[in-house]
């Protein structure tokens, strides 16, 4: 089934085929980060949480600042070392992951708990939370677009045998890896991973079984929503530039990503992913007004075959 | 030796507007397996359920060891020492049998290592099938597991709602002997439609009829009382002779 | 003589006949027709006759979609897409393509209906055999897709920047009538007496349908699908008629909205923002209750015409903070916290919670 995305081989010349590739997989691996935090409160806490795409502008917005901040102090971001580059990266993620991991929880508590049960008034809810959000990063920051700073060492491309390949995509591209590697083998390997595994099946078990599940809710919640933060600096070092309503523009996408790969399943997640980012950039390249159409048609053509999605309830 | 382990008075509960319990009470003793009988509807589970802290109760006590557990979370009465067993058995079909006894798992120290032998020696067959996911045991062997999980912890009440459903005759004579050897670890209270079951593994029996407990004693009375038995279960074991008699 | 029994509906139908006159709610509804209708001869600013006119047009839609919502049960974030579909029609029949007459004009209105028609029955068949859960998402999904399509389109749909266009006859805005009753007659007014005509009557269909035994059927789907499935009604039928009936509701009232506008473009007839907008009137208002959506409107599109007001008020007093301008013109910030709040305190609305309250005295 993954040779279909070797067709495009027929339309494209390999060099430019090897450009897309590592482009899709690099958008994949941003909409895994966005769309892995969704599945996964889906279908953990079984809550519809529509200010997801807010968090993932926090995110966007945080490590926007931070890494200014930083950078100011340590000019580590404009200086031509890699090490420094990715140290100071990576920390503006991590602050954007655990600033946001709080928010969520905070949004868990208050905003999400009063509405288990119902997927519509959670609808609702969340989206008054998602309406709050957005308008307090334009109160914060001002409702204008900003540009975002991107480290030295990952502007530009590399020249592989006159195949060009951007550098940044590589960097996503790697730090997608190790994030769902290190969720996989967390969810797999550890007693806590287990129990969410378990909780994705059947949460009134995991409760009569002695652990109290609100506590696991809290904190899948604000795992879930680190992923978008981390996801959101990373788009915005992507597309290097951020505004309050970016979050709006990803979440439609990261909805579909989540559904073609069935919620819960952080692998679905990746590979609904991956999908979606490869084939847009095939056709975009194509043809450029389809791009959007093709991520819609995959939708129609995986819930006609696969109603529940790629990998249902579980990874 | 004497005084119940769980004692369980006046409750009523409601699930959304039906009022399903108006009015059970019932205790159990160590030493005892207690079943739980009655037609469909009549309140068994549910009773259950709300010693689980699953369904609340809005009138009457439950009382663990002397202590009042009825407004406690699941979470927190499981941790008391009560495990319970749905009627839909609950296992994580996608999880393997090893780690389906993790999540259930409380603490893991030597006793766990040697109540996991027991467990081994009383249903084999998941020794077998430990590393393989749940959902591909054959029904009785997904009952075995239901009712082994519980057992890796200290439990010292097992509730067991309907051991027997959809498993072949011979399926349940394994079962039976199953319990036999458990009952000397843990006090256990049966919910079971299969009156055969019951009678051959329950020492005392409660008989529930629309949402009330309206008898009870011990097993060998229910055994030859056709009347009750006819009465509450709707089963007879003579012979029917007509309209006479 | 035998005498026919008559069915639960039909009866209650007749006892609400008998005591119609004497409900005092009766006697509120033609005061507000009577209202509405004289509003031209009331109000010169036209910034009012506006905000009204908006009302009735978002009233009926919001309506539409408690059909969908409150009366089925069906949680579709798509809806306004047939309010787009409806709208674009009559832009590009108007406006596109220049064909401004009343012939086209009804024209225009009468593919909204078929192609909304069409699209809501393809979405039904396609979504409603999934988890509730999804087709939400899914017609999300669906609505943004338009949304993007119709800014990428430009030689059918402008784009972006939307279509403007002319009105044809007597609803053109240089035609006048002359003066009656103190006012200049002209276009405006009377496209504004047109589309007050065209939503009242949906309004009264949608009441009609929502009464019928039909609507009781929806019910009893929204309330427990299962037991209707049991009881022998091909549930799935019905979902797809309620929706369709909705859709081409929505049709005709984006329809309207472009006709006093005059203009289309995504952001006006598309955005999830207004999707949004009817979530919130609807919530407002209450849910089950089709008159929810006329104190829903009302509500919101009041807050919008005079908060910018309160506003400038708010900013006069703390001059040259910028912190504290920002804090009060961000006034969606309240909004947000507005909609959080409502949903957890009055989850049924205005209307419904009024119900409830009704009710409960009632039962003392």
């Amino acid at each position: 089934m993954g040779g279909i995305f070797l067709i495009p081989l027929l339309l494209i010349s390999p060099k430019t085929y090897c450009t897309l590739t590592i482009s899709g997989l690099a958008m994949g691996m941003l909409l895994f980060l966005v769309a892995s935090g969704f599945s996964l409160i889906f279908g953990f806490l079984s809550v519809l949480n529509l200010a997801h795409g807010a968090l993932f502008t926090w995110g966007a917005y945080i490590s926007f600042t931070s890494f200014s901040l930083m950078n100011r102090w340590t000019g580590w971001g404009g200086s031509e070392s890699f090490l420094s580059n990715m140290v100071i990266f990576l920390l503006s993620l991590l602050l954007a992951g655990l600033f946001v991991g709080l928010l969520g929880m905070m949004t868990e508590r208050l905003v999400i708990r009063p509405v288990y049960g119902s997927h519509l008034f959670q609808i609702f809810i969340t989206v008054g939370a998602m309406i709050f959000l957005e308008e307090l990063i334009r109160v914060l920051w001002g409702p204008d677009d900003e540009v975002m700073p991107v480290p030295i060492s990952f502007i530009g491309s590399l020249d592989f045998f006159d195949i060009v390949v951007a550098k940044y995509p590589l960097v996503a591209i790697g730090v997608g890896i190790i994030l769902y590697l290190s969720i996989y083998l967390i969810l797999k390997k550890t007693k806590i991973g287990t129990i969410v595994r378990a909780g994705v099946e059947n949460p009134e078990m995991v409760q009569v079984m002695g652990h109290n599940i609100y506590r696991y809710f809290t904190g899948v919640f604000a795992i879930g929503s680190a992923l978008a933060a981390i996801g959101g600096g990373m788009w915005a070092t992507f597309v290097k530039s951020i505004n309050p309503a970016m979050g709006g523009e990803v979440i439609v996408f990261a909805l579909i990503v989540a559904i073609i790969g069935g919620l819960g399943s952080i692998t679905g997640s990746v590979i609904g992913a991956l999908m979606v980012g490869l084939s847009y950039n095939y056709v975009a390249y194509l043809v450029p007004k389809a791009a959007l159409g093709i991520t819609m048609l995959l939708l129609v053509v995986i819930l006609l075959f696969r109603p529940t999605g790629l990998f249902p309830e579980g990874t | 030796m004497d005084k119940p382990i769980l004692k369980v008075e006046g409750i009523h509960a409601f699930i959304g507007k039906h009022h399903i319990l108006q009015g059970v009470s019932f205790e159990v003793k160590e030493g005892q397996i207690t079943v739980l009988l009655g037609r469909n509807g009549a309140g068994k589970t549910t009773s259950l359920r709300t010693i689980m802290g699953l369904v609340p109760i809005s009138q009457g006590s439950i009382q663990f060891k002397d202590q009042s557990i009825e407004r406690l979370r699941p979470f927190e009465i499981a941790r008391r020492g009560i495990g319970f067993v749905p009627e839909d058995r609950g296992l994580f079909n996608l999880l393997t049998v090893e780690e389906n006894f993790r999540v259930a798992m409380l603490e893991e120290n030597e006793n766990t290592k040697k109540r996991l032998e027991m467990i081994f020696e009383i249903f084999p067959d998941l020794r077998r099938f430990w590393k393989s996911k749940a959902g591909i045991l054959s029904g009785g062997q997904k009952q075995m597991l239901a009712i082994a999980r519980p057992l890796i912890n200290p439990n010292e009440l097992l509730l067991i709602d309907e051991p027997s459903k959809g498993l072949a005759p011979i399926v349940v004579d394994h079962l039976i002997e199953a319990f036999h050897r458990l009952k000397e670890h843990t006090v256990i209270i049966l919910v079971e439609q299969n009156f055969y079951m019951a009678s051959q593994i329950g020492t005392h029996f409660y008989l529930f009829d629309d949402g009330r407990t309206v008898h009870h004693g011990r097993m060998v009375e229910l055994i030859q009382n056709e009347e009750m038995k006819n009465k509450y279960l709707g089963i007879s074991t003579i012979p029917s002779r007509g309209i006479q008699d | 003589m035998k005498e026919k029994s008559l069915t639960p509906v039909q009866q209650f139908r007749l006892r609400e006949k008998r005591e119609r006159f004497r409900k005092p709610s009766i006697y509120i509804k033609i005061l507000f027709i009577v209202f509405l209708l004289y509003v031209p001869f009331l109000f010169q600013s036209f910034e009012l006759i506006d905000v009204i006119i908006k009302v009735i047009i978002f009233s009926t839609l919001v309506a539409s979609y408690d059909i969908l919502l409150g009366y089925t049960g069906i949680v579709s974030l798509g809806h306004v897409l047939y309010f787009g579909i409806g709208s674009y029609l009559v832009g590009i029949l108007m406006g596109k393509w220049g064909w401004v007459s009343y012939g086209s004009l009804g024209l225009a209105f009468l593919f909204a209906i078929l192609i909304s028609g069409i699209l809501s029955v393809l979405i039904g068949f396609f979504s409603l055999r999934i988890r509730a859960i999804f087709f939400a998402m899914i017609t999300l999904a669906f609505m943004e897709f338009a949304f993007i399509l119709a800014s990428q389109l430009r030689g059918i749909t402008g784009g972006d920047d939307g279509i403007s266009f002319k009105l044809p006859g007597i609803l053109s805005v240089d035609f006048t009538l002359g003066k009656f009753g103190g006012i200049d007659v002209t276009g405006r007014i009377i496209s504004y007496y047109f589309i007050f005509l065209a939503c009242f009557l949906l309004f009264m269909m949608m009441l009609r349908f929502v009464n019928s035994p039909l609507g009781r059927v929806l019910q009893s789907i929204r309330d427990n699908e299962q037991r209707s499935i049991a009881i022998g009604y091909k549930t799935y039928l019905y979902q797809v008629i309620a929706s369709t009936f909705s859709s081409c509701v929505a049709a005709i009232t984006g329809g309207c909205f472009a006709l006093w506008v005059r203009y289309v473009s995504p952001d006006s007839s598309l955005s999830v923002s207004i999707m949004l907008d009817v979530l919130l009137m609807v919530i407002v208002g209450g849910m089950g209750t089709l008159y929810g959506g006329i104190l829903g409107a009302s509500f919101l599109m009041v807050a919008r015409a005079f908060l910018p007001k309160i506003q400038y008020l708010v900013a006069s007093i703390f001059p040259g903070v910028p912190f504290a301008i920002r804090f009060s013109e961000r006034w969606l910030l309240y909004f947000g916290l507005f909609f959080i709040l409502i949903v957890y305190f009055f989850p049924k609305g205005i209307l419904g919670t009024l119900e409830e309250i009704i009710d409960k005295k009632r039962k003392d």
